[in-house]
């Protein structure tokens, strides 16, 4: 590494959206694919009404790699994703929600 | 270099059919898979599996594999290839499968020989094609102190990209990156550092870096969305009587005006005290009522006088007795 340090600013976070071609370009997926998972809620465009004007937002795109993972290496179809990362969700809110929960419990035990 | 077991691995013996070895792996791959299992480790046992599953699902592989497993290891569990060993399915020559294993352990490139390609796709780029090929992106998880989300923070991040080597094949690189996070991260939301995965080939763009945030549990404040919770201790007077008491928050202590009458786990909400964002939580002040572990003479006295002041209220009212 150089003497210099750089520091990698990650400012404008928020604003980032991908196309629909962009969003294939990351995940290495056919446009037709991604339109499946859109049409089963798997991910959601943030704007746009057809394929050519969608927009999606960064989580979309780490969900559609999320997907893409786990059907490549566990061959899970279509609606099996949506289930699974629906699922997934799911007990990720629970877990940091027990988390608060155990916290708050050791707090008020605490005394 | 560590001998590896593949039918340890899979929990399948040298008797086990095709069928079985299948069926260990694919309930192994679920329950290990990096998107599934929070287990430490995970990822780990994942593409140990993956590796094990390469081996001994290919017939050719499974029974090369077994005259290496035959040969044996060293007592010290240490292992060398025999002399002159050389694989027939040559993995390093586009032997390879569809599996994306990133890397196979050493062992594995001991037995089938050369490195495992990143990727099946890559594979061209050593036959003298121009190759166009986008750089992979790259997953990272960084794990912040409360405190450096609220605040932001310069974190140094350290992953491995995939890149071309000499030979045209593809090699792990590791690098170290200074990022900057903003204030007001949360547990589960990700930064995209443009740029920053696996170079591209042939002039092709470079991935991006995609960092998921998580953090750890601090000692006071517990997170609820982006709001702070915070368990506040008051004395049974400053609840009675009301008082204006200092409070801890992520930023400077503020003085809270406690209303007169409160009781245990009664909520006050201190605005834009939370994690900052375009809408920036609040900090949540639970009051808990503290008692002093040893009350004096005197303390005990008084309250034997409130008791006779006070004798018709009856806490337990809710509960029927």
């Amino acid at each position: 590494m150089s003497k210099h340090t750089q520091w990698v600013d990650v400012g404008t976070l928020e604003q980032t959206t991908f196309t629909l071609s962009e969003i294939c370009d990351h995940s290495e997926l056919h446009a037709e694919f991604v339109i499946k998972l859109v049409n089963y809620g798997v991910i959601a465009p943030v704007t746009g009404d057809d394929a050519r004007t969608w927009s999606f937002d960064l989580p979309a795109l780490t969900r559609l790699q999320k997907a893409q993972r786990l059907q490549r290496d566990l061959r899970v179809n279509l609606p099996g994703l949506a289930v699974s990362l629906d699922l997934l969700d799911d007990i990720d809110a629970l877990r940091r929600e027990v988390d608060n929960l155990h916290q708050r419990l050791r707090q008020l035990m605490q005394e | 270099m560590e001998f590896k077991d593949y039918y340890a691995t899979l929990g399948v013996s040298e008797s086990s059919s095709p069928e079985e070895i299948k069926k260990a792996y694919r309930k192994l791959a679920r329950k290990y898979h990096p998107d599934i299992s929070k287990e430490t480790g995970a990822e780990a046992k994942f593409k140990d599996v993956g590796e094990a599953y390469e081996v001994l699902k290919d017939p050719e592989k499974r029974e090369e594999y077994d005259q290496i497993r035959s040969y044996g290891q060293r007592r010290d569990g240490s292992f060398e290839p025999p002399p002159g060993w050389e694989s027939a399915s040559n993995f390093s020559r586009g032997g390879y499968t569809e599996a994306d294993a990133g890397q196979f352990s050493d062992f594995f490139e001991s037995i089938f020989g050369g490195r495992a390609r990143h990727g099946h796709h890559r594979q061209g780029a050593g036959f003298g094609r121009t190759m166009h090929m986008r750089g992979g992106d790259v997953h990272a998880r960084l794990a912040l102190f409360l405190e450096e989300a609220y605040n932001g923070c310069e974190k140094k991040i350290q992953f491995d990209v995939t890149e071309p080597d000499a030979a045209g094949g593809m090699k792990l690189r590791h690098k170290t990156l200074n990022v900057k996070i903003p204030a007001g991260m949360t547990s589960g939301q990700h930064i995209r550092l443009k740029g920053q995965g696996s170079p591209g080939i042939g002039g092709a763009p470079a991935g991006d870096l995609f960092i998921e945030i998580e953090l750890a549990p601090h000692p006071l404040f517990a997170l609820d969305g982006r709001n702070l919770v915070l368990t506040l201790p008051v004395a049974p007077w400053e609840a009675a009587l009301g008082a204006s008491i200092k409070v801890p928050t992520l930023g400077s202590a503020v003085t809270v005006k406690i209303p007169k009458g409160s009781s245990s786990g009664q909520k006050l909400r201190l605005k834009g005290k939370g994690l900052q964002g375009k809408t920036p939580g609040d900090l949540m002040v639970i009051l808990q009522v503290a008692q002093p572990k040893h009350h004096s003479e005197k303390a005990e006295e008084l309250y034997r006088q409130l008791a006779k002041v006070e004798s018709s209220f009856n806490p337990r009212s809710r509960l029927g007795v």
